[in-house]
């Protein structure tokens, strides 16, 4: 990922303070190069778009707090193994929205606490896991208070001898009534590969609606029998429907060139099946 | 509630179960009839009257000279249980294996479940009724005989006229098994497992600890230690069970664990229907039940297990109740389907998770459960699906309902091995909340090792529907009684997965688990 | 450029095609009728090399080489095309990317080079006007939430799109209205030429007002049992199929 071209084109801006409180002064996404531990405030109704780069083995730790009514992007990208967390402490009425991309057998570790009413949290990652690889998204929500709502969508691909592992949980406090929470995710295993899910669902307010669902499938054979029936080979008619399946959670990078560079890397990722 | 009207409310409810089996038995199409005209005449109004009666419905304690073996657990304990049932020296060896391990083996903490700290030495692990071996039924202790009225199971009317044999396992040693005869026609086995082993060793050693190890896990090794009775089953090959097996389970001595072993094996072909059905006396300490179930089901053998568990389930308070903690697992050979069925509204602790291991090629486990908590009760159930061999399918569908303060998970394992090619499962999980002090919580794992396996997974969680309730209220149904409609129409799938008997009866109960839960 | 010869087929070790001859020549329209069941979509199949069926016997040469020992990708960039009865919905696989690995694979087995991406894009929105084809459907993913109209247009557009020697339409007039089934027929009209070769595979007569074949065959219980031309078409909307089965019957 050659994201320093896109600091070149004034596309991103490096950032590397932990707090943000005038995003539009700089009017582009900021670029975070995960390492170590760091704390990142976001004042009270700032719209911000970040983008957090993993490029190194390093472990990392980022917390993300959200002032009251801001709206942060955030756009998590993964090119080397390495295992990170990301907490994030959403105030009221805050809008999280994150799309994380894992091109590399990494441990994504993903917390989100809604703290204020009104908060609402949306999360989207794929993985691509080939030869003998890990990879591994947790995503854990938790609702402490009334009235937020929250979603996530994984997907994710095992091929090879790899691993893929999804660990989902939904935390709905005694107190969080009308919470609104919805977990997803879907995978499809290729060849020798091992895909682990736990969705999880710990639920103590009754006023909820509340849902997990897995998948874990194969490809569709009836559809590579019609791609192979107008002349596209086996191996190309398997990659242009795993193509198919993790496109909409990279489409959802709001960075047009970010989002176009991530495919571009996906499927040269895809090719390696 | 004064005692004599309880007991004569027990009577009568024991009665009308009675009257069910019967008629069903007699003549399908008067039973149908009679069940259509209860409900339509008296089921809404009973069900409004279990609302307003709060105690436990089916407490009663029954004076049988009881037989014990001292409070307490260690190697003397269990030879003494071994010599007074008069067991082969390899039956105490694996005992005494089971025990060693279990020594060595640690409470399981992993259950979504308070459980309080379990005096092991502060249980009586033997109890029978001192009168054995009766060769005729004037030998029946009296008040035993007594008793089995009362839970609706009078054995000379049942001799007579009922279809069900019932192996009555009082406290832990069964006295009476009937239509032994009737089912012996077939080559069907069907007797206590004390009798089982006495009298077919070499199944009983085949079969016995070949679905559940003891060292699989905690309970399992306690179990294989100082288990006291239960029922043995064996169809041989090729053979259909005329007619639904059942055991009613009754805790009855004061502070005695149960540690029931149940063994069902159905050979090559062969099918059965089992049922197992349970209420228990009212206790202020809590009971310890710890039973294992094993079920082998040959090559393209049919097993049906269906379970309404009604132990008590402490008071309002949180006060006693049964610990239940349960093994409960089947092997499945080729084209073998198995099928477990449970309504759990009972106990104060369940943790049981009935599972079936996919041996075999094309073998289907399929998996029904309606699981409801109220006031503090606890329950952590759900199942395993092991899918080793290929073409292997499972079904998971399960019904939680939570109200009270009560703690509801589910929890289960869906596991396809490297070779199971083609493997399939579908699980459906949901939850239900009534009130907002309550718990509902789904712990599911799904662990692929085959890429040809398709599985899917959905839960939802919510809460009784507010426009349901209403539109129940417009047309003058009160909120309890709505309340047991809409959660009977809720768990109706897998009701509907029970003998049809067994489903009038668990409908009822979960109305009656649900008295005031509504504010 | 087909020819069937004593062609035998299973699905699950039953049976459905019992000694099939054809043979179809450049410039020609073949129909196939038959009662449900008859073993025509079967025959589609084999021909285009599903898994799902096992030849037990005999052969097929395409262009004069062996089609059955090819895989299926192979045989459709030799120039076979098979129109689905029910085509299938790929999510996430837009039409545009799919045809264009299409187009391309072919291009590179008749040693052409690919298409750049706005030769493409004119190619699309050329053909798709033989079908009248929608040009927001080839931004979507292939036949998801396609009417069933719309799906059979896509097919003829894809047949546009590939320009293939043999065209085997499987039922591709069943779920249509009126106006669609005109649409769908005249885009086959039109593709027609001297070079290539029409298979349709039919339960009705109407679809032949449109395309009118040269050749009508009967296929029932696995084999060609009846051959005659346009007229006998006619004759069986008429009359059914009982006249002819009656000796068949087993």
């Amino acid at each position: 990922m050659e994201l320093q071209q896109l600091i070149a084109e004034g596309t991103l801006q490096p950032f590397k303070g932990d707090r943000i409180d005038d995003a539009e002064a700089v009017g582009v996404p900021l670029l975070v190069r995960a390492s170590g531990s760091a704390t990142i405030d976001v004042a009270t109704r700032q719209r911000v778009h970040l983008v957090v780069l993993h490029d190194t083995a390093a472990a990392s730790s980022i917390e993300l707090r959200l002032g009251e009514g801001c709206s942060v992007d955030v756009t998590d990208v993964y090119t080397a193994e390495c295992y990170a967390a990301m907490n994030v402490v959403q105030a009221e009425a805050s809008c999280y929205r994150m799309v994380a991309v894992l091109l590399a057998g990494a441990h994504a570790d993903y917390a989100t606490q809604l703290n204020g009413a009104h908060a609402e949290s949306d999360m989207y990652g794929v993985f691509v896991a080939v030869e003998r690889e890990h990879a591994m998204v947790s995503v854990n929500t938790r609702h402490n208070v009334a009235d937020c709502r929250s979603s996530s969508l994984v997907k994710g691909v095992a091929a090879g001898r790899a691993t893929g592992e999804f660990r989902g949980m939904v935390y709905v406090a005694q107190d969080a009534q009308r919470t609104d929470a919805a977990q997803l995710n879907r995978n499809v295993e290729l060849g020798a590969a091992h895909i682990t899910s736990m969705p999880q669902l710990e639920i103590y307010a009754d006023d909820v609606k509340c849902s997990h669902g897995t998948t874990v499938g194969r490809l569709d054979e009836e559809a590579i029998y019609y791609m192979q029936q107008r002349g596209i080979s086996r191996r190309e008619a398997e990659r242009l429907q795993i193509e198919g399946f993790v496109c909409d959670v990279v489409s959802r990078c709001e960075v047009e060139s970010l989002g176009t560079m991530l495919a571009e890397s996906l499927n040269e990722k895809l090719q390696k099946l | 509630m004064c005692e004599s009207v309880r007991k004569k409310f027990v009577l009568s409810h024991f009665f009308c179960i009675f009257v069910r089996l019967l008629c069903r038995n007699i003549a399908i199409g008067y039973w149908a009839q009679r069940r259509v005209t209860r409900f339509m005449n008296n089921d809404n109004q009973n069900i409004i009257d279990k609302l307003e009666k709060s105690d436990y419905k089916y407490g009663f304690t029954s004076d049988i000279d009881t037989e014990y073996i001292p409070k307490g657990l260690n190697e003397d304990v269990i030879r003494l249980i071994s010599a007074k049932k008069c067991e082969p020296e390899w039956l105490l060896e694996l005992r005494l294996k089971a025990y060693r391990h279990w020594l060595k083996m640690k409470h399981p903490t992993w259950g979504h479940l308070d459980i309080p700290q379990i005096d092991f030495q502060d249980i009586i692990y033997y109890a029978a009724p001192k009168r054995k071996t009766l060769s005729s039924m004037d030998e029946v202790d009296p008040e035993l005989k007594r008793t089995f009225d009362k839970l609706g199971i009078p054995l000379e009317e049942q001799m007579a006229l009922a279809g069900v044999a019932v192996d009555a396992v009082l406290d832990s040693s069964s006295v009476k098994t009937t239509f032994r005869e009737t089912l012996a026609e077939k080559g069907i086995i069907f007797c206590s497992m004390s009798e089982a082993v006495r009298d077919y060793p070499e199944l009983v050693r085949k079969y016995l600890g070949s679905v559940v190890p003891y060292a699989d896990n905690f309970y399992a090794a306690l179990n294989t230690a100082v288990f006291s009775d239960g029922s043995f089953c064996y169809i041989p090959k090729g053979v259909r069970c005329p007619m639904e097996l059942s055991t009613y389970f009754r805790i009855n001595a004061s502070g005695t664990g149960q540690f029931e072993r149940t063994l069902i094996v159905a050979d090559e072909g062969a099918y059965v229907s089992y049922l197992e059905g349970c209420t228990a006396p009212q206790r202020d300490e809590n009971q310890l039940h710890a039973a294992v179930v094993e079920i082998v089901v040959e090559r393209d053998a049919d097993v049906k297990y269906s379970t309404v568990q009604n132990w008590y389930p402490g008071d309002k308070q949180g006060k006693g109740g049964i610990y239940n903690f349960v093994t409960k697992r089947g092997l499945c050979r080729e084209n073998a389907h198995l099928s477990w069925t449970q309504v759990e509204t009972g106990s104060a602790i369940t943790w049981k998770y009935p599972s079936c291991v996919l041996a075999g090629d094309n073998s289907v486990g399929e998996f029904y459960s309606v699981a409801m908590t109220n006031n503090f009760q606890q329950a952590d159930t759900g199942t395993k699906m092991i899918h080793i061999g290929r073409n292997t399918r499972s079904r998971i569908v399960s019904k939680g309902i939570s109200a009270g303060q009560s703690q509801n998970s589910y929890r289960g394992l869906v596991r396809i091995a490297a070779k199971a090619d083609g493997a399939r499962n579908y699980s459906q999980c949901d939850s239900l909340l009534i009130g907002d002090k309550c718990g509902a919580h789904t712990f599911p794992t799904i662990d692929s090792h085959n890429s040809s396996a398709q599985l899917e997974h959905e839960a939802t969680t919510s809460k009784i529907s507010e426009e349901q309730l209403f539109y129940c209220n417009q047309r003058g149904i009160s909120t309890e009684d709505a309340v047991g409609i809409i959660v009977g129409g809720y768990a109706r799938e897998v009701l509907a997965k029970l003998p049809m008997e067994f489903a009038v009866e668990a409908q009822k109960l979960l109305a009656i688990s649900l008295e005031n839960s509504v504010g | 450029m087909l020819e069937i010869k004593d062609l035998h087929a299973s699905v699950e070790g039953k049976e459905i095609l019992r000694g099939i001859n054809l043979s179809v020549k450049a410039g020609e329209v073949h129909a196939i009728m038959g009662p449900n069941g008859s073993g025509k979509s079967t025959l589609a199949s084999v021909l285009a090399g599903n898994a799902k069926f096992t030849v037990t016997g005999g052969e097929v040469l395409f262009e004069g080489e062996n089609l059955l020992d090819k895989p299926i990708e192979e045989r459709a960039r030799k120039g076979l095309f098979l129109g689905f009865q029910y085509p299938v919905e790929i999510p996430g696989v837009t039409m545009a990317n799919f045809m264009k690995v299409a187009v391309n694979e072919r291009r590179k087995a008749q040693g052409e080079e690919p298409l750049s991406a706005a030769e493409f894009l004119k190619l699309m929105r050329e053909k798709s006007k033989i079908v009248e084809l929608d040009a927001k459907l080839t931004s979507r993913a292939v036949n998801e939430g396609f009417s069933g109209g719309e799906k059979k247009k896509n097919e003829i557009f894809q047949m546009a799109m590939l320009e293939p020697k043999l065209a085997i339409l499987d039922e591709t007039d069943s779920g249509l209205d009126i106006d669609a089934l005109r649409i769908v027929a005249t885009g086959v009209t039109r593709l027609h030429t001297e070079q290539n070769a029409t298979v349709v595979i039919t339960h009705y007569q109407r679809l032949l007002d449109y395309i009118v074949p040269d050749y009508v065959h009967v296929l029932y219980h696995g084999r060609i049992i009846y051959s005659g031309d346009k007229s006998l078409a006619l004759k069986l909307e008429k009359e059914g199929y009982d006249w002819l089965i009656n000796d068949y019957k087993e």
